[in-house]
């Protein structure tokens, strides 16, 4: 099979990339060695669209941040993907600091900022900690749910034409007449132009290709995510003043009504575990800014690890092999970025200046939780499946599991699951639906329940049957 | 409003607690609506298929599957309303919206009693870290996997928390050919039932580890083991730290009340459920609640004793019939942790049943209840485990005040 360009690794840079280059018109395929996309840095990330004051001016990552911060609030409302611009503070008690955080966004074009002090913050978060004397807030900055935006971004690619292939680690990528020939266990195709935008996995994939290694560091960061019933903290993102290696421990909404805190930043090899010692950290930086955090109604710790090369993005053409593009350390602001990044990747590195065609519309999922009692009532008349709950802690129902198994992506796990409809993302984590779930899969797609994973191949739920036929 | 959809009591959750409560309430001469989320009544005792259960209630020895039979029979007996499949979505005010395959619609009721049972607690509720691979579940998920799905989640487990699910499940595993390693205990006793430690895992020899916990998980796709350290109160002694090699980790850390569904529900901070009066009535006028959404119980047929007093009042409370009048505190003193009901009514006539839970264990001891300086009740203990949940009843002729619930010595 032929292509016009082959990316490798599925996370939202890459995503965002297979979008844009369907809709420039071409043939491009996603080659990703897990089995959904968005399994890596993608799924355990804060989520937060920043407005880019924080970079250093003339950066990538100041560039891509202000336009990427434009382009998503457009991208995520054109495919539907839960997103709000509720606005960030950078809380302390240094102005001088606050000053130059102000001045470095108006240095890298950031709309809406502006310097507040205690009592205008107070207006904003009634609960912060009296340590805090000043603040900047930036009206551009929001949240939204980076999985269901890189989720998005590919299925609508798929329904307009690009291909995706999971489970599939590249092994070997000869020069051909074509361009390049991939070549993976399960796959052999040909493509005129590779993107390495595999994230972590980035060097490897780069000795594969042939092209630059560059020095990774990665910094693992841990959250909890706390229920959406507690007393709301705040309904804006709030972050401490910055630190040399990353943003601090911030406190936000989430787009589904839960709460982050975190996350933390430790250097370590590329492992998303989570540590007594960072998640105490997190717990001690974040009353700084919110004393009373009900670190008790946490429903989940996870962690992500960010792939860092030196101060910026790399984003480059590969210098050592014609036609290939070498996407590395994409760290934050890398959510935000990834539209324009890109961008910036079709149209600049790869030459493909025609405007946009004009794209099939993706269907959202449908949520039962946001409906109103005649929508859901339409819809369980339609269908039944909507009025059996599954779900209990985010009212999910069976329609809605199905419907997501239909997708265009075709998801198998009970993670992938997970993200794309909540069925055991609140307060139980699966604990009254996780039988259920994977029962749903097994008799929807065909397959025993011992072959439902959790998310990667071998992570299978059973490992056998009770009473086995002797 | 559907004339079909008023009620004087709705009650919600078809597991033994609200089976016995909707029961009461049809014997009271109410209309009464019994509302479960799944496709059959029974609750979670349809997948506790071991014995051991009725022995206080029905004098016998049963399964929880036959338990729950037993109430499915009487309740088949009455006029109750049940609606299966059915899933409560909001509680507002005394107005009840619910979904299922027939839409989403709202049921009104005079009164509501809460049944919902409770939730276990999830590795985020016991901030376990290292890695999140498959093979990590609650010991409810695994009895549900094994007992009604048929399906073994691992081989080699390690079961950290040695509440009574976890020690059922023990036994259970072992049964069915897996290996159960070990069961940790971050405390220096049991919170299981004694008669669970000896059948489950001492017939097993399954070494039963006190004042120890998992630090850690390891493992990427799938669990490969766990780190596991002795305790010093709570804190890991990292020093004692050693790995052992598993495929599946269970916890029994706990279990919550699954009160989220009744917003501005006034609860006792002890036990997560509501704070309730001696008819078992909540904060919210008309609002009651029994058995494990109201307090964990350790035996159903407390449940049962504490529903059917539920389902009475909130039929008579339905009908017009219940009064409160001349209300004393009910208060838990030396030695307990907690008690429920929390306060009463001199002009109840009925006899006040309060249950508790020892702060720890005692031995040769007495539990008395004090009226004022009175003595009103007293009870000898040659020993109890804290994990055992107590009951007495005292007379109302008894009470002219505030009773406090203690343990005193000789």
């Amino acid at each position: 099979m032929n292509y016009d360009v082959a990316i490798i690794g599925g996370g939202i840079v890459g995503c965002a990339i297979l979008n844009k280059l369907t809709r420039k018109n071409l043939k491009v395929v996603l080659i990703e060695k897990g089995n959904d996309v968005a399994v890596g840095a993608s799924k355990a990330n804060s989520s937060i669209i920043h407005a880019g004051f924080d970079c250093k001016p003339n950066t990538l990552k100041a560039k891509f941040n202000v336009r990427g911060n434009e382009l998503t609030f457009k991208l995520a409302k054109e495919l539907s993907v839960p997103i709000k611009q509720c606005g960030a503070l950078v809380v302390g008690n240094d102005l001088n600091m606050v000053n130059e955080l102000f001045n470095r966004g108006k240095a890298n074009g950031v709309k809406g900022l502006h310097i507040l002090n205690r009592e205008q913050l107070l207006t904003k978060v009634p609960k912060l900690n009296e340590n805090i004397t000043c603040g900047l807030f930036a009206e551009t900055s929001g949240i939204t749910s980076a999985y269901l935006l890189t989720i998005a971004l590919a299925e609508e690619a798929v329904i307009n034409g690009a291909e995706v292939k999971f489970n599939t680690k590249i092994k070997k990528c000869v020069k051909n007449d074509f361009g390049y020939n991939l070549i993976a266990d399960n796959l052999n195709i040909n493509a005129k132009y590779v993107i390495n935008s595999a994230g972590a996995s980035y060097n490897e994939v780069a000795k594969i290709l042939g092209t630059e290694q560059h020095e990774i560091e990665f910094r693992r960061g841990e959250y909890f995510l706390l229920d959406s019933n507690i007393e709301p903290l705040t309904n804006l993102t709030i972050f401490p003043l910055p630190s040399k290696f990353s943003k601090g421990v911030l406190i936000t909404p989430t787009v589904h009504g839960q709460t982050i805190v975190g996350p933390t930043s430790y250097e370590s090899d590329n492992t998303t575990i989570t540590t007594v010692d960072g998640l105490n950290e997190i717990k001690e930086k974040a009353v700084n800014i919110i004393k009373d955090i009900p670190f008790n109604k946490n429903i989940r710790n996870f962690s992500g690890v960010r792939t860092i090369c030196g101060d910026d993005f790399i984003v480059e053409k590969s210098t050592k092999k014609q036609n290939i593009i070498n996407l590395a350390g994409i760290c934050s602001p890398g959510l935000t970025a990834a539209p324009a990044i890109a961008e910036y990747v079709a149209e600049n590195l790869l030459g493909f200046n025609n405007a946009d065609k004009k794209m099939k519309k993706r269907v959202p999922y449908t949520c039962l939780h946001d409906l109103n009692e005649a929508e859901r009532n339409k819809l369980i008349k339609r269908n039944p499946d909507y009025g059996k709950i599954i779900c209990k802690c985010e009212c999910v129902s069976l329609g809605e599991i199905k419907e997501a198994l239909n997708s265009p992506l075709k998801p198998n796990s009970v993670d992938a699951i997970k993200r794309r409809v909540r069925a055991g993302m609140g307060r139980c984590q699966g604990g009254f639906c996780l039988t259920k779930v994977i029962k749903t899969i097994s008799e929807n797609l065909n397959i025993s329940e011992d072959e439902v994973v959790k998310e990667n191949k071998g992570s299978n739920f059973y490992v056998s049957n009770i009473n086995p036929k002797k | 409003m559907n004339k079909n959809l008023m009620y004087d009591v709705v009650v919600i959750g078809g597991g033994p607690a609200g089976m016995a409560a909707a029961i009461e309430s049809y014997n009271q001469g109410a209309k009464t609506l019994l509302i479960e989320r799944n496709e059959k009544l029974g609750g979670i005792l349809n997948q506790c298929i071991h014995n051991g259960f009725g022995l206080q209630y029905f004098n016998e020895e049963l399964t929880g599957p036959e338990y729950a039979l037993r109430f499915v029979e009487l309740l088949s007996k009455t006029k109750v309303d049940v609606l299966l499949n059915t899933f409560v979505i909001d509680i507002n005010g005394l107005n009840v919206t619910i979904i299922n395959e027939k839409g989403q619609t709202v049921v009104q009721a005079k009164a509501i009693v809460l049944a919902m049972g409770c939730r276990e607690k999830t590795p985020a509720g016991i901030m376990l870290t290292g890695s999140r691979p498959v093979g990590v579940y609650t010991a409810g998920q695994v009895q549900k996997m094994v007992n009604i799905h048929g399906k073994l989640p691992g081989k080699n487990c390690v079961i950290l928390g040695s509440g009574d699910i976890g020690l059922i499940m023990a036994r259970r595993l072992t049964y069915e050919g897996a290996k159960v390693l070990e069961v940790l205990e971050i405390m220096p006793e049991s919170g299981g039932l004694k008669r669970n430690i000896v059948q489950c895992l001492n017939d097993n020899n399954i070494p039963l580890k006190l004042k120890h916990t998992v630090t850690r998980v390891v493992g990427n796709t799938r669990i490969e083991g766990v780190y596991v350290a002795e305790v010093d109160g709570f804190t890991p002694k990292l020093e004692t730290e050693k790995f052992v090699k598993c495929d599946c980790l269970i916890l029994s850390v706990g279990l919550i009340p699954e009160v989220d569904l009744v917003k501005n529900l006034k609860l006792n901070p002890k036990t997560g459920g509501a704070d309730v009066n001696e008819f078992r009535e909540t904060n919210i006028s008309g609002i009651f609640s029994c058995g494990n959404v109201l307090h964990v119980h350790d035996l159903v047929d407390n449940v049962t004793y504490e529903s059917k007093l539920a389902g009475t009042n909130a039929a008579k409370y339905a009908l017009g019939k219940l009064t409160h009048k001349k209300p004393f505190n009910v208060v838990a003193g030396n030695g307990i942790r907690y008690v429920s009901p929390s306060f009463g009514y001199m002009s109840e006539k009925e006899d006040l049943m309060i249950y508790f839970r020892l702060s720890s264990r005692i031995t040769k001891s007495y539990i008395c209840v004090k009226c004022g300086e009175n003595e009103i009740y007293s009870k000898f203990v040659l020993a109890a485990n804290a994990g055992e949940m107590q009951k007495i009843q005292i007379e109302k002729s008894k009470i002219n005040g505030d009773l406090t619930v203690l343990v005193r010595g000789q």
